[in-house]
């Protein structure tokens, strides 16, 4: 395998890792804070990327300048689902979040199938043609200003948790609930405004999935939202540098390990093709993780 | 007897009847079948529901056993009968090994388990194409031949005997000290300990047992259609006996029942109406809206409408 396609290989696994990355930080913000767990996450990335295609379609400005309208609609969405969904239901048993939450996978997806039917919809980013040379391979603008927007939002994140009022706030209520409230925290609202802040993260997500070339189906949102949720477990529910480190690991294997296999398969003299295994690979790093550790390599003993 | 007692015996004789009042319907027979599997399908994932755990992925073990059961017919040339029972002791052994990895988990990360199972499930099947016919899929031996006059109908009254034994077996288990335990397991795993309660056993045990029935319906869906495909382990598959169980009413034995003949018909009459995606829709708010206000499922109807009239004479 010689180096270029390695770097190549390594940059597509940035890329799919940036994109858990978000996914995984809005599921584990919202964990953190009502301890509940929204399986419909992934929807909120459908409906982002279907609001950027739409804007774009219909107004043609910078597809990286919807990112932010797209982000506040699902945020908006996500304090609907919250005040209408999870609240009701909060502390009747973690069964009822996954029912709800399947409730509401089946709601999206049928909506949007509804509104603009199954077709596949992609929009071609300006900056498609634009190859940036690094050393000896040349990446592609988009995926460069993925890594770069994950990593910038992820500073922001940081900061706003750690040094403003409502991020403290937040904190706090992820760490005591009651003692929260005790201190005068309207836990309530941080309860909507984790909610807010999470979707517009996977709202982010499926922004970025669309404008770098991929398909927008109602369908898109399952398995990206489901490998994130795999993702904040193996670097355990709440640890925000876990999910970086999973959520990146994950997003290399994913590209890596077919490969490896397909050589080491062809060395054996086996003709056989691992390409179609990428999507599993996140289940059997899931499974060999909690078979060792049932809270996940980051998580901690009691939650 | 009670009035449930009662209902239960008036409505299997209702089942019974149907052919003979309908005649020979080809299209009613078929959705009856099918309703029938999910029956014992959702029965055997409510019965896992009630040792607390919570599977995402039981569409793994209703496609395990409908590609053991097919292969081994067609391979061994037994009847298809005979095999069902393979496929189901299959899906059983895969579900203990499941089952094993599972004990430990709480139950965001057990749904994330099955889930994954699922897929990975369905990528094997697809890849081990020699086996399974790959992405084309497999013949499947119909349960009677289709060259018997009539067939449907011997098919439909074998799926309600083999229902009505399924569902009486659940409910035994449910009634019994295992189920004592599972229930004792889902409300309070530490407690149920303390008390002595084997909770490895137990757990592993509704596995078991809920991946045997769960293979036995897949095997039989597939002898009825003629045919399986990797299609079988759809997410759709796994969901559907989990939104049949909540809308009847969860760790009850009609709770199952109930749920998946409501949601069958209301599905078949939306679909008769022209609503593709709509008929969804209108399950999925049907979902949210049933565990957001009777979170004991349709089943606890009558007892709110009484207390209800009680409460304002």
């Amino acid at each position: 395998m010689d180096i270029g396609l390695l770097i190549q290989i390594l940059v597509w696994g940035l890329y799919a890792g940036c994109i858990y990355i978000l996914l995984a930080i809005g599921l584990n913000l919202i964990f953190g804070v009502m301890k509940v767990v929204n399986f419909a996450h992934g929807e909120l990335l459908m409906l982002g990327a279907y609001a950027t295609f739409w804007i774009y379609t219909y107004s043609h400005i910078d597809p990286y300048l919807v990112i932010p309208l797209a982000m506040l609609l699902m945020g908006v969405l996500g304090v609907f689902i919250e005040r209408l969904g999870f609240r009701p239901i909060m502390g009747t048993g973690k069964l009822n979040e996954i029912f709800l939450s399947l409730g509401l996978i089946y709601l999206l997806q049928n909506l949007v199938a509804l509104l603009w039917s199954t077709d596949t919809r992609s929009i071609r980013s300006p900056y498609s043609n634009v190859l940036v040379p690094m050393g000896s391979i040349r990446l592609p603008l988009d995926y460069l200003i993925i890594i770069i927007f994950t990593i910038v939002s992820l500073i922001a994140f940081q900061l706003f948790m750690k040094r403003t009022t409502p991020g403290r706030a937040m904190r706090a209520t992820s760490q005591n609930r009651e003692a929260a409230a005790l201190m005068g925290i309207n836990v309530e609202r941080m309860d909507m405004l984790s909610f807010a802040l999470g979707s517009a993260f996977a709202a982010a997500a499926g922004s970025l999935w669309v404008i770098s070339g991929q398909m927008a189906t109602p369908y898109m949102g399952a398995i990206p939202a489901i490998k994130a949720f795999a993702v904040i477990i193996i670097g355990g529910l709440g640890s925000i540098p876990g999910a970086i480190v999973a959520g990146l690991t994950l997003g290399i294997a994913e590209n890596i390990v077919p490969l490896l296999m397909n050589s080491l398969a062809g060395l054996l003299g086996f003709d056989m093709s691992f390409t179609a295994w990428k999507d599993t690979i996140a289940f059997f790093i899931l499974i060999i993780v909690l078979v060792i550790r049932p809270t996940g390599i980051f998580g901690e003993k009691g939650e | 007897m009670n009035l449930k007692a009662w209902l239960g015996v008036s409505s299997l004789v209702l089942a019974f009847l149907i052919p003979v009042i309908s005649g020979i319907n080809t299209y009613l027979l078929t959705v009856l079948i099918l309703m029938l599997v999910f029956i014992m399908y959702s029965s055997a994932w409510n019965l896992l529901a009630l040792s607390g755990q919570g599977s995402l992925g039981h569409a793994a073990f209703f496609g395990i056993g409908g590609y053991v059961s097919a292969i081994i017919a067609k391979s061994l040339g037994l009847p298809p009968l005979a095999t069902i029972l393979v496929g189901g002791l299959f899906a059983a052994f895969i579900g203990a090994l499941i089952g094993l990895t599972c004990v430990r988990l709480r139950e965001w990360f057990l749904a994330m388990v099955t889930f994954g199972f699922a897929v990975i499930a369905h990528t094997i099947t697809a890849e081990l194409s020699w086996l399974t016919g790959g992405w084309d899929g497999l013949p499947a031996k119909k349960i009677f031949p289709v060259s018997i006059p009539n067939y449907l109908m011997y098919e439909y009254y074998l799926m309600l005997l083999l229902t009505v034994v399924v569902v009486v077996v659940i409910w035994m288990i449910m009634k019994s000290r295992i189920g004592l335990a599972f229930e004792a397991i889902r409300e309070n795993e530490l407690e149920a300990k303390v008390m002595g309660i084997n909770v490895t056993k137990y757990k592993l045990m509704a596995f078991t047992v809920s991946a045997f029935f769960t293979g036995v319906a897949g095997a039989l869906q597939i002898h009825h259609f003629g045919y399986i495909t990797p299609e079988v382990y759809a997410i759709d598959l796994s969901f559907l006996p989990i939104i049949y169980c909540i809308s009847g009413g969860l760790f009850t034995i009609e709770g199952p029942i109930l749920g998946t003949i409501l949601i069958t018909l209301l599905d078949e009459g939306l679909r008769h109406i022209g609503l593709t995606y709509g008929r969804l829709i209108f399950i999925g708010l049907i979902l949210i809206l049933v565990v957001i206000f009777l979170p004991k499922g349709f089943v606890s109807v009558p007892a709110k409408i009484k207390s209800r009239l009680r409460s304002h004479p």
